[in-house]
């Protein structure tokens, strides 16, 4: 039987701000890119 | 009266007598295929009932669920989350444009509700107990099972409101189907908060086996990762389903459509790649979170990355470079993958993963493979049966 396990949820605080700030950047330009115009096919007049 | 009553269900029958007769050709190599698999599934699905679970399945104490909970349950439910994103768009944020897919998209939703969750029958050590949730028999509220039994029921009821009005258009039957109009909005709703309470739910199932599910797989935020990985799953399924559709059905559907259907086709991809995006990044945080990295330096990590990367990461990409450059066949081959990592992410968390240390591995049985083949076909046979007759690809109006 597993006792009490004390986790540390601050080890790892660092790196998952670090993965949200990332998200935001990259979520607003992927935003951007899907809003931009969009390319036309060249297949079609 | 009564006599005009008698003589209008008189005229009915005959209608349902005429529109049961076979239409098309019979010997079309999906008939040739499905037929024998049909056959075949219920000749296993009677050894089943008669011989038990041990009789054609690998299932044992120690894996007591397999390819019929993993595949036909949690993976099909999955696979029809596209109704429930498609009527909020349409009936909530009164975006006209996806209103053609509506009435095709819900029936599929019903159909894959109706076998998919029905499979779970042929699941069931003692499937006659399934009915007790509803009638009380033992409700056990503190399950995450009960409240799967009740969603399940109330979102069939939920989705054949919803796609009740069709029916009644069929039948010529004006006064019900304005009735039944009236009716959806209240049961779009109501059908939307049912199924983000139990997509999530079916993740909950798996909570409490924590001990048995590779790290990778078990997180306390599955219900959410499930939750999230439907809406993409539901719009890939819809992409995937109605590129056939459009094919096979051609003749039903017109001109019109099939030019509205590409511009419906990048919308929905657009939303699959901003939906996987935050997928990717929930996986990536709760990776970061439970610090797992140890994990990756097995054959276990690579299984996971290639569903991560290979079928998350890399199908977003596709379906949003695919929107930008207007590629319908990126688009497609985007929504085949993601369909596939769901398929193996649902297999992974139900299966796959679990008791990943055991000695001895469970995997299917032909027979079990056998009997989702015989769901599937025989739910594409209903599909077929109803929109060569009902007025399925109009537009919801």
């Amino acid at each position: 039987m597993n006792s009490f396990v004390y986790v540390n949820i601050f080890e790892t605080k660092g790196l998952e701000y670090l993965l949200l700030l990332c998200f935001w950047v990259l979520f607003i330009y992927l935003v951007r890119y899907l809003s931009a115009p969009v390319k036309k096919r060249k297949d079609l007049p | 009266m009564n006599t005009a009553v008698t003589r209008e269900m008189g005229h009915f029958f005959q209608f349902l007598i005429q529109e049961m007769k076979p239409r098309g050709p019979w010997l079309t190599p999906f008939n040739v295929i499905s037929v024998p698999v049909i056959l075949t599934g219920l000749v296993v699905l009677y050894f089943r009932f008669v011989y038990g679970l041990g009789a054609v399945t690998n299932l044992s104490q120690d894996f007591p669920w397999g390819f019929w909970l993993g595949f036909d349950v949690v993976t099909g439910i999955a696979l029809a989350g596209g109704a429930y994103v498609i009527t909020f768009v349409v009936y909530v944020m009164k975006v006209d444009k996806y209103q053609s897919i509506v009435r095709v998209t819900v029936l599929n939703a019903l159909l894959a509700y109706i076998f998919y969750a029905g499979a779970l029958l042929f699941d069931l050590g003692r499937p006659w107990h399934a009915f007790n949730p509803y009638i009380g028999n033992s409700f056990g509220f503190s399950s995450v099972m009960f409240l799967i039994c009740w969603h399940f029921m109330l979102y069939m009821v939920a989705a054949f409101v919803e796609f009740s009005p069709v029916i009644a258009e069929w039948a010529h039957w004006e006064k019900a189907r304005k009735i039944l109009k009236g009716l959806t909005l209240g049961t779009v709703i109501f059908g939307i908060t049912l199924s983000i309470l139990h997509q999530s739910g079916l993740g909950a199932l798996f909570l409490m086996a924590k001990p048995k599910i590779h790290p990778l797989w078990w997180s306390e935020f599955i219900p959410i990762l499930f939750f999230v990985s439907s809406i993409y799953a539901g719009l890939a399924m819809i992409i995937f389903e109605g590129t056939i559709s459009h094919r096979v059905f051609k003749n039903l559907i017109d001109p019109d459509s099939h030019h509205a259907f590409e511009d419906i086709i990048f919308g929905l991809a657009k939303g699959a790649a901003i939906t996987m995006f935050v997928y990717y990044f929930m996986k990536a945080l709760l990776f970061i979170h439970g610090k797992q990295w140890g994990f990756l330096n097995d054959g276990w990590g690579y299984w996971y990355l290639l569903e991560v990367l290979g079928f998350v990461l890399v199908p977003g990409f596709m379906f949003a470079f695919g929107f930008r450059n207007r590629s319908l066949n990126i688009v497609k081959l985007a929504s085949v993958l993601a369909l596939l990592g769901i398929v193996l992410n649902r297999l992974n968390v139900s299966f796959i993963s679990f008791r990943w240390y055991a000695e001895v591995h469970y995997y299917p049985s032909w027979q079990e493979i056998v009997v989702t083949l015989m769901i599937i076909f025989t739910e594409i046979w209903i599909f077929r049966w109803i929109v060569t007759r009902m007025p399925v690809f109009k537009p919801a109006h």
